[in-house]
């Protein structure tokens, strides 16, 4: 690796030392660990705006700008299929987050596990959500560990041992979420935002000019020297039909991530997250822009170059000091912040269901607030572990979780739908589902479809074939959720028939 | 006739964006910069959240929000 810039690591570092300490400040109030919905949910009184940040800092993270830009360095634009995903997948959640909010509310549940064990009065099937939660999401603060560990290998090379500064700086993270909660990747999720936002458009603009003299001759360029590039493949393992089913899979996933319900949960009412759903899409304009970075890496650097370290040996190249190192900061946030909000997920979900639900269900009050809140450490030390241990190709691996989170979907939100649906034939549909997409994953058997595609349509049809056989205990049964969602809203109908 | 808008509403970002990008996928024209297929999902991206902003205005008139 050569020598790293001296410049742009000072401003690194001294950015994610800013956001640290901001991140602790966040926390002076006592208040933000008095409980375990004060401390992962913020008591749920965020409004619109605070969600929106919230919400943007958890799913674009340091993955989605160096992930992207690689896979388009490689790829081409298969790289596109994040943008009809996320915004499938804002659009999807108008139809079920109100909703599942509002019970979340009601109940005061913090976790969607939680929202599983009420529905379904089983403690098994809220087990089983949360430990499926908890093996996605760890190697998915992996990929936010490796993030940060390539922007400091490629700073910092010949000037600091990378691994110690990297455990340092997690290590903190993880104290300031034990200390701050929610509230400290809040307010440092606005300087993330406005950062990321700021740095992508400049180097939109200033990159094109810099190497081809302007937009429109950069795509002259792509279009004269790479055309393959701009286009999905029609054929092979990853076409146009691996396209359409992996951005449709991961926008039915996309809610089911620990981090996403986290960060939903905070909003203080259905409306502010109705009005996020429908302003979230324009995030996305953002990652349009960030796939075409991955093509500018393409025709500017030397072939050879590890598509991983696309984006960052391009912003090196063309920036170096003070550029690179607000780039470079930007990403390094970019990580750390979603894997705060993560690690808050990651440890409720822990804390309430696997340790309360299954092994000491008469711990609450103060003693499940300091369970919840010390996981943190375990979270982090986890991923800590794996990502150095075992560094992984960057998108694969969250891929391979995405397939496996969508599974808990018909748990989740066709529950909110359907009354009769069982308990049992939801339990078995969700381990069909995770089986099928592991023995397609590890077979290599997908056929060019993406593999949760098939789980998904195996736990479907299995939840659906099996429901007959169950539906007489689930019908007859009710519980406090049920009569919320149902009994509740049919007679709302009727009032709304009657008034019309 | 308000039944009808609200099915255009919602479905049309899964066409859009899904089903017809095998037609979409292709560099010509290019336009406000951007090969074909980039527009396309560029476009969505804009018009995705009027479909929602149209679906939340249809429901809200028929109280069916609360």
């Amino acid at each position: 690796m050569q020598q790293g810039n001296l410049t742009a690591l000072s401003i690194t570092i001294f950015i994610i030392l800013t956001v640290v300490l901001i991140g602790f400040l966040a926390g002076r109030d006592k208040a933000t660990r008095s409980s375990v919905e004060e401390w992962s949910v913020g008591g749920r009184r965020f409004g619109g705006l605070l969600v929106w940040f919230l919400v943007g800092a958890d799913l674009y993270t340091a993955y989605t700008f160096l992930g992207l830009t690689s896979t388009a360095y490689t790829a081409g634009s298969l790289a596109f299929f994040a943008i009809p995903y996320s915004v499938l997948a804002y659009f999807i959640s108008y139809f079920f987050l109100p909703k599942l909010w509002k019970v979340a509310n009601e109940h005061k549940l913090t976790t969607l596990a939680d929202y599983a064990r009420e529905r379904f009065d089983s403690k098994l099937l809220s087990s089983l959500i949360a430990i499926v939660g908890v093996l996605m999401l760890i190697p998915y603060i992996c990929l936010q560990l490796s993030g940060i560990q390539d922007t400091l290998q490629v700073a910092g090379t010949g000037f600091i041992n990378v691994k110690v500064v990297v455990i340092t700086s997690f290590l903190l993270v993880a104290l300031y979420t034990f200390f701050s909660g929610i509230k400290g990747p809040t307010y440092t999720a606005i300087i993330k935002d406005v950062l990321v936002w700021a740095i992508m458009l400049f180097m939109v603009v200033s990159l094109p000019i810099m190497h081809f003299g302007g937009w429109n001759p950069m795509v002259d360029k792509i279009v004269t020297e790479a055309p393959h590039l701009l286009t999905i493949p029609d054929s092979g393992p990853k076409g146009v039909t691996w396209f359409i089913t992996a951005a449709f899979v991961s926008s039915l996933a996309l809610f089911m991530w620990a981090h996403a319900a986290t960060g939903v949960f905070t909003a203080k009412s259905a409306d502010a997250i109705r009005k996020n759903a429908l302003f979230l899409p324009l995030y996305n304009i953002v990652l349009i822009l960030v796939v075409f970075l991955g093509f500018i890496a393409f025709l500017v650097l030397p072939d050879g170059t590890d598509p991983r370290f696309a984006l960052l040996a391009l912003i090196q190249t063309s920036y170096g000091g003070i550029g690179q190192g607000l780039a470079y900061s930007t990403i390094a946030l970019a990580s750390l912040i979603p894997c705060s909000i993560m690690a808050i997920g990651a440890s409720n979900l822990f804390a309430n269901n696997i340790y309360r639900d299954l092994i000491n269900p008469k711990v609450k009050g103060p003693k499940l607030t300091m369970i919840t809140r010390g996981m943190v450490f375990v979270v982090i030390g986890l991923a800590l572990l794996f990502g150095l241990v075992f560094p992984q190709a960057l998108v694969s691996l969250q891929l391979l979780g995405v397939s496996g989170m969508v599974q808990i979907f018909p748990a989740i939100v066709i529950s909110l739908f359907w009354r009769s649906q069982s308990r049992e034939a939801t339990i078995i549909g969700l381990i069909v589902g995770l089986v099928v997409t592991f023995t397609v994953y590890s077979t290599g058997t997908s056929l060019g479809i993406y593999e949760g595609f098939w789980g998904l349509m195996a736990n479907f049809i299995t939840v659906v074939g099996l429901n007959p056989f169950f539906v007489k205990k689930a019908k007859h049964s009710s519980n406090a959720v049920k009569k919320y969602l149902f009994d509740q809203s049919s007679k709302e109908e009727q009032l709304v028939r009657k008034g019309a | 006739m308000k039944k009808l808008l609200l099915i255009v509403l919602i479905s049309a970002p899964f066409i859009a964006q899904l089903v017809v990008l095998p037609f979409v996928n292709r560099i010509d024209p290019i336009i406000f910069g951007l090969p074909f297929l980039q527009f396309w999902l560029f476009l969505w991206i804009v018009l995705t959240p009027f479909c929602t902003l149209g679906i939340y205005q249809l429901q809200k008139s028929e109280g069916s929000l609360d």
